[in-house]
C-alpha cells in the first residue's frame, strides 16, 4: 500500500523548549521522540506511521490550553502527550475534555484528580512522598526543614511529609516557597537559613531551575550531604547533569524509575537513546514516563485499530507493559499506573546508587487524604500483581 | 411542594437585580462567570487578586480559591453582615478544601465554569444564607431569654433566703414590684441582685 493509503496518525507533542521548566520538558519531549520513532521503526501501528505534531509552550499555562487547542482543532489531533506542572495540566482539561480528546500526562503530581480524558503515568504522593518519608525519617531522623517552590505540588507534598513527620513525634523546622522565578540570592538565604537550625534532612519540592540554585547553596554555605541530606521528588539525573556531579553528590530523591536500574531493558533503552541523541544525555522518572507512555499509546492503538479516543479509553485501563523501571498497569478505576517506588542517593557521577525499593508495583492512590509510613526497608507492601486497594 | 403555582418567591425574583462581586481573574473561567452572571440580570463587579473592602450593599461574592492565592487575606470575611461567599475552586487537594471551607460557603462552582448551575448556586447562598441569619437571630433571642431565666431564678432565691418566703411567694413578690415600677421582670430581678451583691460583701 502506498503512504495516500496509510495516512500517519498525528500526535501532539507539547513540552516546553523554552521557559523555567524547559530542561526536565526537553527531556520528556526527547523520550517521546525515541518511543515514536522505535514504533514506527517496528512497522507503526498496524501500518501506520506515528507523526509528532511539537508546540513550545514555553512554560506558561494559558498557552498549554491555546496550544492544545490548535493541536486538536488546526491540526486534527486526537491525542496528545505532555505537560509538567500541574498549573499547565489544569489549564489543558477543560479544553481536552470538551474536544473529548485523550491527554496523556508523564509528570508525579499531587494527585486529587480524575478526568475521562487524561491518563496519568507518573508518581502519586503515595508512590513517592511516603516511601521518602519513611526512608528518610527512619535513617537521619525527624527534625526536617522543608523547602519547594511557590504553587501546588509542594503545598500538597509538604502537606503529607509534616502529616507523617508528626506521626513520627518529629518536628517541623521550617516551611519556605520560593518564587518559581526567583534568583540565587533567595536560595542562599534559604541555605543559610538552613544552616544555622542544622535539621536532621532537608525536604525539597522546588523544581524547575531552582534545582541547581538550591543544592548550589546548599554547598555554598558549607554543608555536608552525608550528614544532611537534602531529600526531593524533583531533582532527577537530568537536573544534576545540569548542576553538575559533585554539587549533587549524597543527595536523596524517591523516583519510580532511575538511569542507574540495571535491568535488560532499560539498559537497551538507554543505548538506543544514546545512540539517537548523544552520549551525555541522562534519562530520569518524567523521562521514563514519557517513554513508556508512547508504547502503552502504541499496543492501546494496535488493539483499538484506531487515535480515537472513546476506543482507546475503552482500551487504555488495565492495559499493562514491560517499562524501563519493571511492569507498569493503567489503573482502570483511576486512571493513574502501577508504578515501583525507589530510593537514590546521588554517587560522584552523578548516577543513584538505589538504597531502597519495592518488592512489586504499588498502585497509584490519588484521592488518599491521610497516610501512614511504610517498611523503610522495602518502601512498598503490594507484591507484582497483587491485591488491589 | 404544589405544583403549577403561578407564584414565583420574592428570593428568586429579586436574583435579577443583586449586586455581585467577584474575585475572579479575567480568564476563561472569569468570562464566562461573568458572561453569565449579566445574563442572569446581576449587577457583576470583577476584581482580582485581593480586594480590601466589599463594595456597599453587595448581596453575593463569587471567590477564586487557587493554590497560588491562598495566602491573600480578605479582612471582610471576618465582620458580621458579610454576604455568602460562593468559591470557585479548580483542584480538590485537601489544602484547598481547608480553603474552601475557611470561606463556610453553602455550595460551590467547580472549574471549568459553566453557565449551567450558577443560577441554583446563587439561589442556595441566598436562601441558606437568610435561613443562617434567621436561626442566628432566634438562637440570640433564646440566649438573652435564658439569661434573664437565672437572673429571675437568682433573684428569687435572694428574697427566699432573706425574707423567708416560699419560691411562689418570691416570685410574685418579683413581679409585683416589676409591675409596680413599670420594669420588666428580669430588670427588676438584675436590681435585686446588684442591691444583694452591695448589701451582702
Amino acid at each position: 500500500m502506498t503512504a495516500l493509503h496509510n495516512p500517519p496518525i498525528k500526535i501532539g507533542v507539547l513540552f516546553s523548549s523554552s521557559g523555567l521548566t524547559a530542561p526536565i520538558e526537553q527531556s520528556q519531549q526527547r523520550a517521546t521522540i525515541l518511543a515514536a520513532e522505535e514504533i514506527n521503526a517496528a512497522g507503526g501501528i498496524n501500518g501506520r506511521q506515528l507523526e509528532l505534531i511539537f508546540r513550545d509552550p514555553a512554560s506558561i499555562p494559558s498557552r498549554y490550553a491555546t496550544m492544545i487547542e490548535q493541536l486538536i482543532v488546526e491540526e486534527q489531533v486526537r491525542v496528545v502527550v505532555g505537560c509538567y506542572m500541574s498549573s499547565t495540566r489544569k489549564a489543558v482539561i477543560p479544553v481536552v475534555e470538551r474536544h473529548n480528546a485523550l491527554l496523556l500526562y508523564p509528570t508525579f503530581y499531587e494527585g486529587f484528580e480524575y478526568s475521562r480524558n487524561v491518563i496519568y503515568t507518573g508518581a502519586t504522593p503515595n508512590q513517592n512522598s511516603v516511601p521518602l518519608a519513611s526512608y528518610m525519617l527512619s535513617n537521619f531522623g525527624s527534625r526536617v526543614f522543608m523547602v519547594g517552590s511557590d504553587y501546588v505540588y509542594p503545598y500538597e507534598s509538604n502537606r503529607i511529609m509534616s502529616d507523617l513527620v508528626f506521626e513520627q513525634g518529629g518536628e517541623k523546622l521550617g516551611e519556605v516557597y520560593i518564587p518559581l522565578d526567583a534568583g540565587w540570592e533567595s536560595y542562599l538565604n534559604v541555605a543559610r537559613k538552613i544552616a544555622a537550625l542544622r535539621p536532621d534532612f532537608i525536604f525539597s519540592t522546588v523544581v524547575g531551575t531552582g534545582i541547581s540554585h538550591l543544592y548550589r547553596a546548599f554547598a555554598e554555605v558549607g554543608m555536608n550531604p552525608y550528614e544532611t541530606p537534602i531529600a526531593s521528588l524533583s531533582t532527577s539525573e537530568t537536573e544534576v547533569a545540569a548542576m553538575g556531579a559533585d554539587i549533587g553528590e549524597g543527595h536523596i530523591t524517591a523516583a519510580t524509575y532511575f538511569q542507574s536500574i540495571d535491568s535488560p531493558l532499560n539498559r537497551k533503552v538507554i543505548a538506543n537513546y544514546q545512540r539517537r541523541f548523544g552520549e551525555t544525555v541522562q534519562t530520569d522518572t518524567c523521562w521514563e514516563a514519557a517513554y513508556f507512555q508512547m508504547h502503552l499509546l502504541a499496543s492501546a492503538m494496535s488493539i483499538a485499530g484506531s487515535d480515537d479516543p472513546n476506543a482507546l479509553l475503552n482500551t487504555l485501563p488495565g492495559l499493562e507493559i514491560d517499562a524501563p523501571q519493571g511492569r507498569v498497569r493503567i489503573d482502570e478505576h483511576n486512571h493513574h499506573t502501577y508504578l515501583h517506588p525507589r530510593i537514590g542517593r546521588l554517587n560522584s557521577r552523578g548516577q543513584f546508587d538505589i538504597v531502597s525499593e519495592s518488592a512489586g508495583w504499588t498502585p497509584a492512590a490519588p484521592f488518599q487524604i491521610s497516610h501512614t509510613l511504610i517498611d523503610a526497608d522495602t518502601v512498598s507492601g503490594t507484591a507484582e500483581g497483587g491485591a488491589r486497594e | 411542594m404544589t405544583k403549577g403555582s403561578s407564584r414565583t418567591s420574592q428570593a428568586l425574583k429579586d436574583i435579577r437585580s443583586l449586586k455581585v462581586v467577584a474575585i475572579h481573574p479575567d480568564d476563561q473561567d472569569g468570562e464566562e462567570l461573568r458572561g453569565q452572571l449579566r445574563r442572569i440580570g446581576c449587577e457583576v463587579q470583577m476584581v482580582w487578586p485581593s480586594l480590601d473592602a466589599l463594595p456597599e450593599g453587595t448581596d453575593v461574592v463569587f471567590l477564586a480559591v487557587r493554590p497560588e492565592t491562598l495566602s491573600i487575606q480578605f479582612p471582610w470575611l471576618e465582620e458580621k453582615g458579610t454576604p455568602p461567599v460562593i468559591p470557585v475552586v479548580s483542584y480538590e487537594n485537601p489544602i484547598v478544601i481547608e480553603a474552601v471551607l475557611q470561606l463556610n460557603p453553602y455550595c460551590l462552582v467547580p472549574s471549568p465554569v459553566r453557565s449551567f448551575g450558577l443560577l441554583t448556586a446563587i439561589a442556595i447562598s441566598l436562601y441558606q444564607h437568610k435561613s443562617k441569619r434567621t436561626l442566628e437571630h432566634y438562637v440570640g433571642r433564646l440566649e438573652d431569654k435564658l439569661a434573664d431565666q437565672r437572673k429571675i431564678q437568682q433573684a428569687k432565691t435572694i428574697l427566699m433566703e432573706t425574707r423567708k418566703l416560699s419560691e411562689q411567694d418570691a416570685y410574685d413578690l418579683l413581679r409585683a414590684q416589676a409591675m409596680a415600677k413599670r420594669q420588666p421582670i428580669e430588670v427588676m430581678a438584675q436590681a435585686i441582685i446588684q442591691a444583694h451583691a452591695v448589701l451582702d460583701f
